[in-house]
């Protein structure tokens, strides 16, 4: 079916499905097939944050005096995670908006990839302090082959539904012949490519960028890298909302409260659906051992950040109906949920070290030495 | 909506009962006796859902993490009645 920026239909957006159903007209919020998404629009908003108003100029300092293995943990990181960004950032509206069918959902999406690009914005924030020309940083991120398995492996499944959405928008659905490559577009195909999408972005959300998140918060343990850590921890309240979302999404599927074909999907797919997230559960671990190849950090080792991988895949599984496949029970980096927490986010301007909220960005910084030849 | 002023006993399977804290949430009042998980403590995140076998309970924020009818949020409500809850 093409694609209509306008939709002329007068079709009732109470009775379309989430995905696949008329394409969106009237961008209207008064009422709602799911209010879920409308309050994840809200609540995204009001998390509002620029990277700029976190101060990250000590980082520098502290930065110089990481061992070279920690520098190496704390670049790879940050590397990694500017690939996740980047994809997360454009891919859920190329991939999801030109099928998606009611507004709320469409909002949520532009709303949550924006945020995205507030993410891959900070990365350029914080690489910029550490070094004038971050440069051969970015360069390393297409060349490295640690971060291109994992970008192939994230990538596929959004490339797939996005080339097979097109081959539907242009010809429909039938069998299609393109630079003799064979490819069938039946409806049901599309819905499956998109199950199998959705999880896979639920997975990266869930748990790819926990392995990073537990470096940097190590670092803000020993007291290291803070500015670093202050914007990270904004970024994984961020990422809780967005994972939250395609828990909803995936859960209203499985359940039969939206479009009754996914959840046959949903029950036929389960296997796919479960090995997807056990694939990232293996390559988290993978990316730990890249990690700590030169040398662990303290308080953080290989075996320790697998076991908590381990731990949060069991409670993201089981949010979705996959099971708790790992035998883990105890959470064993506990200091990590005060970072996740949202109390400690969320500071008053004076509180905190907001650049902006400094006059002409001045140091804020005096020591008792400043006043050493002042005399009265 | 009821106020958060009563204080409830509250059971928790495999583990002891505990009561509940009056201006506490559920999540405050039993994490010094167990190990529960929790993320945001705002309601969005659903790291600590847990079961409500028996009993009632009330939200001070509204919740926005998935969860199933017989679970709830325990970081943003608080009991109305005694209840019986199961930490997963």
């Amino acid at each position: 079916m093409k694609y209509t920026t306008f939709n002329q239909v007068n079709n009732n957006p109470l009775l379309e499905p989430m995905f696949f159903g008329n394409p969106v007209n009237v961008a209207r919020y008064d009422q709602q097939k799911h209010h879920i998404f409308e309050k994840l629009i809200e609540k995204q908003i009001s998390f509002f944050w620029r990277p700029e108003e976190v101060d990250v100029s000590k980082d520098r300092v502290d930065f110089q005096k990481l061992s070279d293995s920690e520098k190496h943990i704390f670049i790879s990181n940050l590397k990694y995670q500017t690939l996740l960004d980047s994809i997360q950032g454009r891919s859920p509206n190329i991939a999801f908006l030109p099928i998606i069918s009611i507004p709320e959902l469409e909002t949520w999406v532009e709303t949550w990839s924006f945020f995205e690009t507030i993410h891959s914005r900070s990365y350029t924030h914080i690489l910029r302090n550490l070094f004038g020309d971050p440069s051969s940083i970015f360069d390393d991120i297409v060349e490295n082959e640690e971060i291109k398995k994992r970008a192939a492996d994230i990538s596929k499944y959004y490339d797939d539904l996005i080339f097979a959405t097109q081959l539907w928008q242009t010809l429909g659905e039938g069998t299609h012949t393109i630079k003799g490559e064979t490819h069938v577009i039946t409806m049901r195909e599309l819905k499956k490519k998109l199950y199998l999408c959705m999880n896979s972005v639920n997975a990266l959300e869930a748990i790819r960028f926990y392995v990073s998140f537990a470096c940097t918060f190590a670092f803000a343990e020993r007291e290291l890298m803070e500015g670093n850590s202050k914007i990270i921890r904004l970024i994984a309240r961020d990422e809780n909302l967005h994972l939250t979302s395609t828990q909803h999404v995936l859960n209203l599927w499985a359940k039969g409260k939206d479009d009754p074909e996914m959840a046959e999907i949903a029950e036929e797919c389960k296997e796919q659906a479960t090995q997807i997230f056990l694939n990232a559960v293996e390559q988290e671990k993978e990316w730990a051992g890249f990690l700590f190849q030169h040398g662990s950090m303290i308080g953080l080792n290989k075996e320790i950040l697998c076991q908590y991988v381990e731990f949060i895949a069991n409670h993201r599984m089981s949010a979705i109906g996959l099971g708790q496949p790992f035998d883990i029970k105890n959470n064993p980096l506990p200091w990590m949920n005060n970072y996740l927490s949202s109390d400690n986010v969320q500071v008053a301007p004076q509180e905190s070290e907001i650049s902006s909220y400094l006059v002409g960005q001045i140091d804020s910084e005096v020591n008792s030495d400043d006043f050493g030849d002042f005399d009265l | 909506m009821s106020k958060n002023t009563s204080s409830f006993m509250v059971e928790i399977k495999h583990h002891k009962t505990v009561q509940h804290q009056p201006n506490k949430t559920l999540l405050e009042s039993i994490e010094q006796h167990v190990e529960i998980q929790y993320h945001c403590r705002e309601g969005y995140c659903g790291a600590c859902r847990t079961k409500l076998l028996k009993g009632e309970v009330e939200y001070q924020t509204d919740p926005l993490a998935f969860i199933e009818d017989d679970e709830i949020l325990p970081c943003c409500c608080f009991p109305i009645s005694p209840i019986n809850i199961e930490i997963s």
